[in-house]
């Protein structure tokens, strides 16, 4: 406040006290302001608080109670009961396990060797850790690889059981299809085109701008554009499809054609977000170490493989979290572009809880959208720790 | 110091020139490309620029073609192939008629409502709570926080099996927590710290929203606002809040607290000293947020099919509800809502694609 | 060294160092680089023998790591020569130089351990793991970082960063080092440590050495021969004491000290040299005719501060400082001059008094002030003057 009239600078000690006693004064005045002052340490954290409260863990609460709930809707309102597990069972054990675990019938050879070889990759692991050769054992850290492990392991049963036995995968097959595959293929496209982009070239700013554009673009749109130019007798590819005789094929008939189809989509989106974060992580490598590598006499592979990739691993790790955190949430796409046909084959969990939702079963779509949740909080936070902490541990 | 082992000459021999197919991928100099990985790099950049921008134009000339374009098979060059006629971009302008897209209007209203408000707020908020987490020491009793989940608990329960109402149950709970705060917070003494709590926010991302929705859905109805902008707008602030507290946390963390310090000597409230000092200075990083946020507002789907119905209907919800019906799809009609659906956006980022990186890059190498 | 004839095929080796079988003769011929418009390096031509270190010497932004940079093949540049031995590098990779270089930042890859990294240049040639060991801990053994070798840089004091950055130069037994100011992020008393065991391995090793920096102490120190470069040219090169005692030009006078020279603007008229505020002193030699614009120039060590009348000229005292071994006398002459003395510690004088200076006029030097060139007159010596 002084200095606005310049006064404090040439002031000597002692001299105007008056003027000290009006810029007091003046800071007084607002009684509000003052208030608002003292209480800043709860205001400015709260509205954020509050609001995640009520819209975030409240519905979280909210729909456990419901998934443990039996749901019927009369009238305006609706009235529930409680029933426990049921929801549960009838996803994992009962009517509904063809649609989310997928059909099981009997489980072929190649099921069997798969479930072992996971089984017994998993149990080398915990040995591993439990050996302490990699560092510190810690209960926490047992009871965390213990439940990882255990997810894996029921999963790679599952796959086992439908996948590699020749009957139909459920939702959750399918969702961890698009993370796992999509997020892959996307994430070494996107490093791909980050290390295309980091030589030097000319015209980066416009091949930048133009591999940026599809992040933009919402996911609706993509279905349909893709849906349009996927088709057979009208979409720009006709002649080729007739070409070479498939002018009468549908995309959205088989199963793994489909589930290829809205992988491209997914993919036309996201590559250009892992594109964008890893070439600035390339730019970001400081030009001493690629230098030092030349003087060395490193490669360029070499100093690729030696000096660039593990400067940007941290970030590729935090990037994929983040990549395979809203890859599990995807919904738009197959219900733009199939429908979630043919059939379930393209059906995400989130699809199938809407569709349960719709079909006026909200205990259901609770119960469904529960297991998602911890599916993906395992298999996140797993990654999280096993991958991304220690990855930037090694960084400091 | 004779004490020094003499070097063993054993001298390296130098590195052997590459030779054959490799001399095709060897650049002259430092700062250049090979011949060879030129046609390379090259060849595979125009590619993936082919890739991306192909469904851009076939969309553009799908919007300019006639039914009996679309159908006759695939055409690609306007004036060539076929007659550009705009159509479909006359029934969108033709205010009078009951055309199929004079119902446009209403939902790109809606769209603009909501993302810009749902961005604003969220900005706010989640800025002040990023600010908040930066600078100044929280420490919640680990016990007030157990309170607080186990009386949410029992309201939900009381709310949604015993049908209290939610008013009610909701200020009984309150009430509870002001009253057991103070007691059991003398029991359960640790508490947890600023990280925690940002975990914590940042953490709610991994929630699917169909996990949340139906809740949501369920609140909204009881206080009938359901098919409402405030509805939508509250509930993408939150979806959207740990974007916002993630990105902007590390940048308010990188700005130099003496500026801070330096303000509040001179007698500026904290109030004071985030608008005018720290704002300004986290501009960049504010605006990178700001359009990633708008973005995913107005691009997403999930929670406006659940919470809308035609009075707050969005432009996602229009769109794929053009998906099917008696007629087929109108392929020409929705090019055109895609496209001027589109167009804000990809203008938006084709201004500020530098600063977006630049912000994703800061969260995701300190993060 | 008994072997003397495995170093003599570039020529004998400089500064009694032990000879190196792989020194090389180094140098550049007619090196110009251009950014943009901006001409960086102009016409540079430089010769480094084997085993010798020559340090780089100007102000920042001088050309002098650009000259250094096209050396190690990590700019090119635009016109001349870079010769390592007989051989011609100029358009060879960097890898393919048989040259090592420190940088400023040390540039050690932070995800490897110290014995990664100092192993990491024969890693890329394809050695096997047990002798890249043995190498490794040579290396780290001639730097003192034996105990060391796990660590990860991030770990390590910024003396110990400093000695693996060396410790990977070496490694490879180059024919040539280059050091960016690898002193320079050192504190005080640990950069005159290092500088010293620079020096004791450089002539441990007898490796052709480049080596670039503007802290003239430390050029004073290291070189075998000092290059002073400014504004991309080169503007003298000698052994220190040459270019210290015997600047070439203006530039190169005022940069080498602490404090630098004192210069005192004035003409030539008749014979004499004279300026602003009294001073005017008869010169001799070539070149002492009228009117031409002229520097003078003293060493502050030269100087002495005396009582008035009994000097060169009279003036007063600005400001004593005690800098330790000295105290430091800054005295103004005319509105825009000061001049700074050094005077032994004991010495002490209140601010504002009358003093007179005066040098032995041998010391001083006369300089062109329009061309900044030395010129060949001489302060003529008073007879019976010391």
């Amino acid at each position: 406040m002084a200095t606005r009239d310049g006064t404090i600078g040439g002031r000597r000690p002692g001299e105007d006290p008056a003027a000290a006693v009006v810029t007091t004064a003046a800071l007084r005045s607002g009684r509000l302001a003052e208030w608002f002052d003292r209480q800043a340490r709860t205001l400015f954290i709260m509205p954020a608080v509050v609001m995640i409260l009520i819209f975030s863990i409240f519905p979280l609460i909210a729909t456990f109670i419901l998934s443990l709930s039996r749901v019927r809707l009369r009238g305006g309102g609706y009235t529930m009961r409680y029933v426990g597990a049921r929801n549960y069972e009838k996803q994992i054990f009962g009517s509904e396990q063809w649609h989310f675990l997928g059909t099981f019938e009997e489980v072929s050879v190649l099921g069997w060797v798969v479930t072992a070889a996971g089984a017994g990759l998993l149990a080398w692991w915990l040995v591993k850790y439990l050996r302490g050769r990699s560092g510190r054992v810690s209960v926490v850290g047992t009871i965390g690889r213990l439940i990882t492990a255990s997810v894996l392991f029921g999963l790679t049963f599952m796959f086992a059981a439908t996948l590699f036995s020749g009957t139909r995968l459920g939702t959750l097959g399918v969702t961890l299809f698009y993370v796992v595959v999509g997020c892959g293929i996307q994430f070494l496209i996107g490093l791909g085109l980050a290390v295309l982009c980091a030589q030097p070239i000319r015209g980066r700013t416009f091949f930048r701008v133009v591999f940026f554009l599809p992040m933009m673009v919402t996911p609706i749109g993509i279905g349909f554009t893709f849906r349009m130019m996927a088709d057979t007798g009208k979409g720009p590819f006709a002649p080729i499809w007739q070409w070479i005789g498939l002018g009468d094929f549908a995309w959205a008939v088989n199963p793994w054609t489909a589930r290829a189809f809205i992988i491209v989509g997914d993919s036309w989106q996201w590559i250009p977000f892992i594109f964008v974060v890893l070439l600035a992580a390339l730019e970001n490598v400081p030009r001493d170490l690629v230098e030092a590598g030349h003087v060395d006499g490193a490669g360029g592979w070499q100093i690729f493989r030696e000096i660039t990739w593990p400067q940007i691993v941290p970030v590729a790790a935090t990037v994929m979290l983040i990549r395979v955190i809203e890859g599990f949430k995807l919904v738009d796409l197959p219900n733009m572009m199939t429908g979630g046909g043919p059939g379930i084959a393209t059906e995400s969990m989130t699809l199938h809880s809407f569709f349960a939702w719709r079909a006026l079963d909200p205990a259901q779509s609770a119960a469904i959208s529960y297991l998602l949740l911890f599916v993906t909080v395992v298999l996140c936070v797993s990654y999280f720790m096993l991958v991304v902490r220690k990855r930037a541990a090694v960084h400091g | 110091m004779a004490e020094i082992p003499a070097p063993t000459p054993a001298p390296l021999p130098a590195r052997a020139r590459a030779r054959g197919l490799r001399r095709w991928f060897e650049p002259a100099r430092i700062g250049q490309m090979s011949r060879g990985g030129s046609i390379v790099v090259y060849g595979l950049l125009v590619l993936w620029s082919a890739f991306v921008l192909f469904p851009f134009y076939w969309l553009a000339i799908t919007s300019l073609k006639l039914p009996v374009d679309v159908f006759d098979g695939p055409s690609f060059l306007p004036w060539v192939d076929f007659t550009p006629n705009l159509h479909a971009w006359a029934d969108l302008l033709d205010f009078s008629a009951k055309s199929p897209l004079a119902e446009t209007l209403t939902p790109y209203r809606n769209s603009v409502i909501i993302a810009f408000c749902s961005t604003a707020l969220c900005v706010l908020i989640g800025a002040m709570a990023a600010y908040a987490l930066a600078r100044i020491e929280y420490k919640p009793r680990l016990g007030n926080i157990l309170v607080f989940v186990v009386l949410m608990v029992v309201t939900a329960v009381a709310v949604g099996v015993y049908g209290v109402d939610l008013w009610i149950a909701a200020a009984v709970g309150g009430a509870l927590f002001v009253l057991l705060a103070r007691s059991v917070g003398r029991y359960f003494k640790r508490s947890v710290g600023n990280a925690d709590i940002l975990f914590w926010m940042i953490s709610q991302r991994i929630l699917p929203p169909v996990v949340a929705v139906v809740p949501i859905y369920m609140m909204f109805q009881k206080v009938g606002m359901l098919d409402t902008h405030l509805a939508i707008i509250l509930t993408y602030t939150v979806v959207n809040l740990p974007i916002v507290v993630w990105l902007m946390h590390d940048f308010f963390a990188s700005i130099p607290i003496d500026l801070e310090e330096s303000a509040q000597l001179d007698g500026a409230s904290r109030l004071m000293t985030f608008f005018e000092i720290v704002v300004p200075l986290a501009r960049a990083g504010l605006a990178a947020t700001t359009l990633l946020v708008l973005i995913l507002s107005w691009n997403e789907y999930l929670v406006a099919l659940f919470l809308s119905t035609t009075q707050a209907q969005t432009l996602p919800i229009l769109v794929a509800g053009m998906n099917g019906g008696e007629k087929g799809i109108l392929w020409w009609t929705m090019a055109v809502v895609i496209i001027i659906m589109i167009i804000p956006v990809i203008a938006m980022a084709l201004l500020l694609q530098r600063f977006i990186s630049k912000g994703i890059l800061l969260g995701a190498v300190k993060g | 060294m008994s072997e003397a004839g495995t170093m003599a095929d570039d020529g004998a080796a400089i500064g009694g160092g032990r000879a190196h079988s792989r020194a090389r003769r180094l140098s550049i011929e007619g090196l110009n680089k251009w950014f943009g418009s901006n001409h960086v390096v102009k016409d540079l031509s430089i010769s480094v023998e084997p085993s010798e270190f020559l340090v780089l010497l100007g102000p920042s932004g001088c050309g002098k790591t650009t000259a250094l940079r096209i050396i190690a093949g990590l700019e090119q540049a635009d016109s001349g020569q870079v010769l390592l031995g007989d051989t011609d590098v100029t358009n060879e990779l960097p890898k393919y130089r048989d040259i090592a270089m420190v940088f400023q930042s040390y540039a050690l890859y932070p995800h490897k351990t110290v014995a990664e990294n100092i192993g990491f240049p024969l890693k890329v040639r394809g050695l096997k793991p047990d002798e890249r060991a043995e190498a490794v801990r040579d290396a780290a053994a001639q730097v003192h970082m034996e105990e060391l070798l796990e660590r990860y840089p991030r770990q390590l004091s910024g003396g110990q960063r400093q000695r693996v950055a060396l410790a990977r130069a070496i490694v490879r037994r180059p024919s040539a080092f280059l050091m960016d100011e690898p002193l320079s992020n050192l504190d005080a008393k640990l950069r005159g440590y290092m500088r010293a065991e620079l020096k004791h391995m450089q002539h441990e090793l007898g490796v052709t050495t480049v080596y670039v920096t503007h802290d003239q102490v430390e050029a004073m120190t290291l070189a075998h021969r000092v290059a002073i470069m400014d504004e991309g040219a080169l503007q003298q090169i000698g052994t220190p004491r040459e270019v210290y005692d015997n600047p070439a030009n203006l530039f190169v006078a005022g940069f080498m000290g602490s404090p630098p020279m004192n210069f005192i603007r004035g003409s030539i008229e008749n014979g004499r040299f004279e300026s602003g505020g009294g001073v005017g002193v008869p010169l001799e030699g070539e070149g002492v005719g009228g009117g031409t614009a002229a520097v003078m120039g003293f060493r502050p060590e030269d100087a002495e501060v005396a009582d008035p009348g009994t000097g060169l000229f009279d003036t007063t005292v600005y400001a004593a400082e005690l800098t330790g071994d000295v105290t430091l006398v800054t005295v103004a002459l005319g509105g825009d001059t000061s001049l700074a003395i050094k005077m032994p510690k004991e010495y002490d004088v209140d601010f504002d008094r009358n003093v007179a200076v005066r040098f032995p006029l041998e010391r001083g030097f006369l300089f062109d002030a329009a061309s900044g060139e030395r010129l060949s007159a001489r302060f003529a010596v008073p007879p019976g003057a010391a």
